[in-house]
């Protein structure tokens, strides 16, 4: 399968015109000038679309694809209208299927089987919430532990735990070669 | 009868989809065929005489071509059998190519629409009637609107041929946008130096009529003979007394307001020329910015000031017209990452142009106008409004590649220590010299950088900074500029996309006037002895808008040389037996054709548009459109669905003007489409009779598609209204007897929109699937 093919279908849920508007890019780099991320890293989004039109498999071990932050900015400012972030996060599927994803997501993937949130509850969130006359536990997977484990069923049925490597006896990630 | 069937092979681009022989044998075999043939290429002249004899000696009196659309050669063909003695509308064409072999992919099914396609020809020969072409004299006047460049040679041109020509122009001076710019590529020559000249000798030709600070209010009629009405605006000036001295007024006016001639970077008064070399060189005062002081009257010394000028509206007759309306430029508000408007070092490309001008604001040096400071770095951002569906400017301007490097040039020629650069997606310097010039401008040092800029900042000292990407380089840069340009690109005229309503022009998607074929006729307009040049129809550069006027102006010619011009024999007739003078068709007619005398409808013959509005809206048949008849339509519908061999299946009437050219353009685009539709051609949606609706699924379609002009296209201004009307209120009756009333849709696209017909047949025959077969709602 082309890369591209592999594109639509992890990103099936955009669907596929999502993920074919890219054959429109005419490089012009009005993305990388307006992406956030590119002022202060190497990532290119231009380049990124180029990698992609051109078949080159070489991007999915790229650890700039994990760059992008899904400001949109690109995305609305595209002048042939690529969905230019949906692509990114199609393309990050195809990765995260052949293994590269990166540590950072890895780990926020872990937190939501673990806990159910990307970013768990801590005493200052705590603080803050009574601060507010709120209740200190907020009524998600913290106050519902069967909600958890519904969570966790579900991560399971979709090998979700797999695809991040979440190793249920250490409840923690497996060690994995991180490019 | 006796009818002669030709089937075209057109080199494989029939013969590639469609088994031709096969068509044939089935041709050969249907009622009063006397002869049948497939040939390849039908319209060379060798085979043109293979008809002409067969008409001879099988003495016939019906001719049916199966080949490409009426649309290409339905005039060879009526050329064709009229020189072998038969009347030229005894000729049927089944459209094999376009609507057929182009679109379709499937071989078999393909053959068998085809089949169908020459059945509903031959059933529509067996209801033709000879007609006789009629001829109108064509009024030797012409109109021309739009006092630009492309207006003035197309006068020049004509005026020169001893026509008459009235010239309209919507501002106080004529010149156009060219009368503002400081220099053109790749001459550098100073542009209202070359252009001056011209606009003189349009106002000194007797042969031109010149009509400043006007516009036209309606136009009616029809080739050879249009009924214009003009409306023009008080300028509050005698015009026979002013001498344009201009300072005596303007000198002691005390109103000061942004100079939109200047772009608003520099200011006039409220009474004013809107250039120096301005034609008429008469003064106008602008009312909304007049306080009334009367001190011009005081200074003036010709006495010219006059406050009771009241607006004025006059008519003409003109044979022909010429629609010179030209662009606006692109509004840079639109993409607030460059922040124009906003950051005060932000101009545009015609701001630039009035700097550098030498009877512009600053008297043509390029200063910030914020703070007086001479940029030493600036930085040019191509397609601003192009190339970008973001602001639904998907087409490049094409000249803002060459505007940029020019103004490049001479910054860097008058400043050759200024620092220089050129952000562009692609260079387009295409043209003669111009490749040259750009890189004589490279050459001066001039930088171009391969990337869009991303987005603009503001320093505290007004510098901007830049955030984009060197492509070339992969590289993200952050850079400061002291002066930004942005090149704006061309979109349709606003008051242009008005006039295009008035006068029935259609548009492309992207807002410019449509011609007849892009390619092949470049300067027609859809109705006849309308013509467009310039940057009406998408942007130009000089040279190719003169070139478009002085077609037009030659297409002018040829059509009031004659002093006569055929007329399409198409009206429609009254049929007195059975009229009741209920007067419905006198209200519908919008051209006033149409009288009760005697309690009978009576149609003034060559007033009569034969759109067939008046057809449909006569609930006793008492009325027919010649070769448009109730008996050509019905036979068609008849023959479409006599043996029903696709499901669902879809009968469709699309007009003549829109509908019809767009299916034939979606053929030449090669969009595919399902098979499972046969169009029928009617000369607009206002002439479908709700009958021919129900007939169509009594007979057995599964859904009828009727596809006319947008609102405000129509060819005849309002047939399309009247169709959409009757097939609302069908679709309400539809449903009250238990029909499905989405098995009758309605689709209105403009003769450019070849996709969107295809997309609407896929649509449609899913929906129709989805209902079932008909009848399946009675169950």
């Amino acid at each position: 399968m082309s890369l591209v093919e592999d594109i639509e279908e992890c990103g099936w849920v955009f669907g596929k015109d999502t993920v074919d508007s890219l054959y429109a890019c005419m490089q012009c780099g009005k993305c990388t000038g307006s992406c956030p991320s590119g002022r202060i890293t190497g990532y290119r989004t231009r380049r990124l679309m180029n990698k992609v039109q051109s078949g080159d498999r070489s991007i999915l071990e790229d650890p700039d694809i994990w760059l992008c932050t899904t400001c949109y900015t690109c995305y609305e400012r595209c002048p042939r209208e690529v969905k230019t972030t949906d692509v990114i996060r199609a393309l990050r599927n195809v990765a995260a299927k052949e293994g590269h994803m990166s540590k950072a997501h890895r780990a926020t993937a872990m937190y939501v089987i673990k806990t159910g949130h990307a970013v768990p509850i801590n005493d200052a969130t705590k603080k803050l919430r009574k601060k507010l006359g709120l209740s200190e536990i907020p009524p998600t997977t913290h106050k519902y532990p069967e909600a958890l484990k519904a969570i966790q069923d579900i991560s399971k049925k979709m090998k979700f735990d797999k695809l991040v490597g979440f190793d249920w006896n250490t409840m923690n990630l497996e060690d994995r070669e991180e490019k | 009868m006796r009818i002669g069937v030709y089937v075209c092979h057109c080199g494989l681009n029939i013969a590639r989809t469609i088994d031709v022989e096969e068509v044939r044998e089935f041709a050969n075999k249907e009622e009063d065929v006397v002869v049948s043939r497939d040939i390849d290429y039908l319209c060379s002249d060798a085979n043109q005489e293979t008809i002409k004899n067969d008409i001879d000696e099988f003495k016939l009196d019906r001719v049916v071509i199966a080949s490409c659309s009426p649309k290409m050669h339905e005039d060879t063909f009526r050329r064709c059998i009229k020189s072998a003695g038969l009347n030229p509308h005894l000729l049927a064409i089944a459209n094999i190519r376009e609507q057929c072999s182009w679109v379709h992919e499937d071989k078999k099914k393909a053959t068998e629409k085809a089949k169908d396609l020459v059945k509903m020809a031959i059933a529509k020969a067996k209801n033709l009637e000879p007609l006789e072409d009629r001829k109108v004299p064509v009024n030797r006047n012409v109109l021309i609107v739009g006092g630009g460049i492309a207006g003035i040679h197309a006068a020049l041109e004509l005026a020169k041929a001893g026509i008459k020509v009235y010239l309209v122009e919507k501002e106080p001076s004529i010149g156009g946008k060219m009368a503002l710019l400081n220099v053109v590529f790749p001459t550098n020559d100073c542009s209202i130096c070359v252009l001056a000249p011209k606009m003189s000798e349009v106002s000194s030709n007797d042969n031109i009529e010149l009509f400043t600070y006007s516009e036209v209010v309606s136009v009616d009629g029809h080739v050879g003979n249009f009924r214009v009405k003009i409306k023009k605006k008080p300028r509050y000036i005698d015009e026979e007394k002013c001498k344009g001295c201009i300072d005596d007024c303007a000198g002691v006016c005390p109103v000061e307001v942004p100079n939109e001639y200047d772009f608003t970077v520099g200011s006039r008064k409220a009474i004013y020329i809107p250039i120096p070399q301005s034609v008429p060189a008469i003064a106008v005062i602008d009312p909304e910015s007049c306080t009334g002081c009367l001190f011009c009257e005081e200074g003036c010394n010709a006495d010219a000031i006059d406050f009771d000028q009241k607006e004025e509206e006059f008519e003409i007759t003109v044979g022909a017209i010429i629609v010179a309306t030209g662009y606006e430029p692109f509004d840079a508000r639109k993409k607030p990452e460059y922040g124009y408007g906003e950051f005060k070092n932000v101009f545009t490309t015609f701001e630039v142009e009035r700097l550098l001008n030498a009877s512009g604001p600053t008297r043509g040096t390029l200063a910030r106008v914020s703070d007086g400071k001479i940029p030493k770095k600036i930085a040019f951002i191509q397609c601003v409004g192009s190339r970008d569906k973001k602001v639904g400017r998907p087409y490049c301007s094409k000249v803002c590649c060459m505007v940029s490097i020019k103004n490049a040039n001479i910054i860097k020629s008058r400043h050759p220590e200024s620092d220089i650069k050129i952000f562009y997606t692609d260079i387009r310097a295409g043209g003669p010299e111009y490749e040259e010039y750009y890189e004589k401008t490279q050459r001066m040092g001039v930088l171009f950088v391969r990337g869009i800029v991303g987005e603009i900042y503001e320093k505290k000292n007004g510098n901007l900074v830049l955030s984009y990407e060197d492509t070339l380089e992969s590289e993200k840069k952050e850079e400061e500029f002291e002066m930004v340009v942005l090149s704006i690109g061309m979109g349709q005229d606003e008051d242009a996309r008005k006039l295009g309503k008035i006068m029935g022009l259609t548009e492309n998607p992207d807002g410019f006037f449509s011609v007849v074929h892009p390619k092949m006729r470049p300067v027609d307009a859809h109705t006849e002895g309308i013509y467009i040049a310039g940057c009406a129809t998408g942007p130009k550069e000089i040279p190719d808008s003169i070139s478009q006027g002085l077609a037009a102006a030659s297409k002018v010619m040829g059509l009031l040389v004659r002093g006569e011009t055929g007329v399409d024999p198409l009206r429609a007739i009254s049929i007195p037996d059975r009229c009741d003078g209920c007067g419905l068709c006198v209200d519908i007619c919008k051209f006033n054709n149409i009288k009760v005398v005697s309690k009978k409808a009576v149609i003034d013959e060559i007033g009569c548009h034969g759109c067939g509005s008046c057809v449909a809206a006569c609930p006793n048949d008492a009325i027919y459109l010649t070769n448009f008849s109730d008996e050509q339509i019905t036979s068609q519908i008849d023959a479409a669905l006599s043996e029903k061999k696709e499901y669902p299946l879809i009968i469709a009437f699309f007009c003549n003007w829109c509908c019809y050219v767009a299916a034939d353009l979606a053929g030449t685009q090669k969009i595919s489409y399902p098979t499972n539709i046969r169009i029928i051609r009617v000369i607009c949606t206002g002439m479908v009779k709700p009958k021919f609706v129900l007939m169509a699924l009594e007979k057995g379609a599964d859904g009828v598609l009727i596809g006319g002009c947008k609102m405000g296209e129509c060819h005849y201004r309002f047939g399309n209204y009247g169709a959409a009307n009757r097939m609302n209120i069908l679709k309400g009756i539809l449903e009250e007897i238990g029909i499905d009333g989405r098995r009758l849709r309605t689709i209105w696209a403009s003769a450019s929109e070849g996709e969107k017909i295809a997309k609407e047949v896929k649509d449609f025959t899913e929906e129709l699937i989805s209902l079932g077969p008909f009848g399946s709602e009675f169950s």
